[in-house]
């Protein structure tokens, strides 16, 4: 990864630094915020930061008494971060209602986490393809918007919601002109690039992220394709920051050139239509927005917009980065796999957890190049 | 068979039952001085390494030791064996290929193939092109592994981050018992009845367990014989994950003991292809048929100096 993508980085790794220092540059309140499906729209024309809780990565003794052993990694090391203190700086915390097992994340945090001021369940339908959907949907945002409205004091105009609306909109534009640098032969940006910007847009201020995001395009403009791609990859999943992880998969001859994941092309696939109700154009976006599979039912979305994305990428094979006792996601593997299998992308089933064997990995994934290759060794 | 011995610290001589019989072998029929094209096949496993010599596509020696304390030296010693045995150096040969968990680490090797694709050619190579399923039953993990009529890998499962049911684990339980390794598939099927099998998959858990057997008073016998029936059980959980094919092959170390062969054959059905070859040199001997392939596709490649 050359220097170009080098402010992403340097954010995603000293990510509560950054937030700390917003916070004393700005003098606003801090969120720590779980799952993509939380309307920043609504925190941030409030005067708040809205700080999405990733994991770390580390070995952690911390959440045993509150967690059943069978719940994800993600949600694991996800509360291990909030009883360890690592966002102490967030004073309010809220989820968007996804999979039970964030859930419990959520409600051990608000529990446990002693620098919690107040907290937030935002009880978003998980049908969205019912009729009724947005309309529930709508009155949920509605109800979020009052309550933090209590939280800061102060009415959250119509018109701070648009601006919202309008800076928010504009990174998700921005993250996907990025993207689409992907679909080149040879791209000029790689997985584990475009994965810095994806992450860091869920916690850094979204209008110094436009900003940064807009120095980086015209700089990649300039660069050129001599990084040979190898094997073009798509990845699949929840919630994936294991850069170790993306950064050996691309050492090995391989690029990642898009994804399914919640921490990349879900969180800022769509962008929302501007609506002459401001809280219907919220509301309404992530009940459209690319379905995570607890929200892909009856119909199952996923399966044409996964495949889509793999021919429109070009991705060669996929990778499914399943966080270990993930239920919803593991529920859609086999039908996922089958209908890429069908379509010629063929597939490689990798279990994560909350840290991963980059060792052993490594020997998967190249074993599944080799199986991708032309018939060099016959 | 003789029991190799360590000596401890405090003077004391210990038996290592868990040691297998390292083992260096050539054709003696052939002379590779007549060969067009000699490759050289490393395979550096967690357990052991092996070194093999393909002369003009057809195996022409080995070398299966034990794994040292690192990949490079393991690498060079496997080599070193063959070498004085049949007196062929490096400058000799056209193109070596590394595989095995240390195959980045082979400091004479052009290339690395993961030792997926290895085992799969190699099982072709001893077992035929009917080979269909591969399993590989290595020191610290295991594979199933479909291949076609060639030898490439169609599909491919490993074992996740727990050595129950490989090597390793065989060696822990050889040593528990006292029972030397190379005995203990005989030694299982001397049995007045087949138990069922320890309960754990775990290797430390399942040695606790065997001394609780032990202590309940079960013959060791039997007590190996339920620790072959549940790595046999476990191997097969992998397998039927992935479909077992006719054309069913038994590569690593494990495919020497018949306690656990012959109960994974008789849980699915099904009667492993047999071979006269070393089940050991399974990865190596396709590193170097792959070696063979790539010089006859792109040349020989200049040697490496082996590390001083």
């Amino acid at each position: 990864m050359s220097g170009l993508f080098d402010q992403f980085k340097t954010w995603y790794e000293n990510r509560h630094d950054y937030a700390r220092d917003w916070k004393a540059r700005k003098g606003g309140t801090v969120v720590a915020t779980m799952c993509t499906y939380v309307p920043e729209e609504i925190l941030m024309a409030a005067g708040m930061l809205p700080v999405r809780v990733l994991g770390a990565h580390e070995p952690q003794n911390v959440t045993e008494p509150h967690i059943f052993g069978m719940y994800c990694p993600f949600s694991r090391d996800s509360l291990a971060q909030g009883l360890l203190g690592r966002f102490d700086y967030a004073e309010g915390v809220t989820l968007s209602h996804s999979c039970i097992q964030y859930r419990q994340t959520f409600n051990s945090w608000k529990l446990h986490v002693p620098t919690v001021k107040w907290d937030y369940y935002l009880p978003m339908p998980n049908q969205v393809q019912s009729k009724f959907a947005k309309t529930l949907h709508r009155a949920e945002v509605a109800k979020f918007r009052t309550f933090i409205e209590g939280v800061v004091g102060k009415t959250v105009s119509d018109d701070a919601l648009r601006g919202a609306v309008e800076i928010i909109n504009e990174n998700r534009r921005l993250l996907r002109q990025l993207f689409d640098y992907r679909k080149e032969t040879n791209p000029r940006v790689t997985g584990t690039e475009a994965l810095y910007a994806s992450l860091t847009s869920q916690f850094v201020d979204k209008e110094e992220h436009n900003a940064e995001l807009r120095r980086v395009l015209a700089e990649v403009e300039k660069r050129d394709n001599s990084r040979e791609e190898g094997i073009r990859f798509m990845t699949i999943g929840s919630e994936n920051d294991d850069l170790a992880f993306m950064a050996m998969v691309e050492s090995v001859g391989a690029t990642i050139v898009i994804d399914d994941q919640c921490s990349g092309t879900r969180y800022f696939w769509n962008e929302a239509r501007i609506q002459d109700d401001v809280i219907a154009t919220i509301a309404d976006r992530y009940c459209e927005r690319p379905a995570c599979p607890t929200k892909d039912y009856p119909t199952h979305t996923r399966y044409e917009h996964v495949l889509k994305l793999a021919k429109d990428y070009n991705a060669r094979g996929a990778i499914f980065l399943q966080q270990k006792f993930c239920d919803p996601h593991e529920g859609d593997y086999p039908d996922l796999k089958a209908h890429l299998e069908a379509n010629d992308i063929p597939t490689l089933f990798l279990e994560f957890d909350m840290t991963n064997p980059i060792g052993p990995f490594r020997i998967r994934v190249e074993a599944f190049m080799e199986t991708l290759r032309e018939d060099e060794l016959f | 068979m003789s029991i190799e011995t360590t000596n401890s610290s405090a003077g004391e001589v210990k038996p290592e039952f868990w040691r297998w019989q390292e083992n260096c072998w050539a054709d003696e029929s052939k002379d590779w001085r007549s060969a067009k094209v000699i490759t050289v096949g490393i395979d550096v496993g967690s357990v052991s390494s092996q070194c093999v010599i393909v002369a003009d596509g057809e195996l022409y020696a080995y070398n299966s030791m034990r794994t040292g304390n690192n990949s490079p030296d393991s690498a060079a010693n496997a080599f070193k064996g063959v070498e004085l045995k049949t007196g062929l150096t490096l400058d000799d040969v056209h193109m070596v290929v590394g595989t095995g968990y240390g195959r980045v680490n082979v400091p004479f090797s052009h290339k690395a193939i993961t030792e997926i694709a290895c085992h799969a050619r190699g099982a072709n190579y001893m077992g035929g092109n009917s080979v269909r399923t591969i399993l590989d039953m290595g020191g610290q993990d295991c594979k199933a592994i479909h291949c076609d009529d060639k030898g490439k890998v169609t599909n491919f499962l490993m074992n996740d981050k727990c050595a129950a049911g490989t090597g390793r684990g065989m060696e822990v339980i050889s040593d528990l018992m006292q029972i030397p390794i190379a005995e203990i598939g005989a030694r299982s099927f001397d049995v007045e009845e087949e138990p069922d099998a320890v309960s754990s998959i775990c290797v430390v858990f399942a040695k606790s367990e065997a001394l609780g057997l032990l202590k309940a008073g079960w013959s060791k016998n039997k007590v190996v014989a339920a620790y072959c029936q549940a790595m046999a059980e476990r191997v097969v959980s992998l397998l039927e994950r992935i479909g077992v094919e006719e054309g069913f092959f038994i590569t690593g170390g494990i495919a020497k003991n018949p306690g656990v062969v012959k109960r994974i054959e008789k849980i699915l059905g099904i009667q492993a292809v047999s071979t006269k070859i070393d089940s050991q040199i399974a990865g190596a001997l396709g590193a170097a048929l792959f070696a063979q392939t790539l010089v006859q596709k792109q040349g020989p490649c200049k040697p490496v100096a082996l590390a001083a």
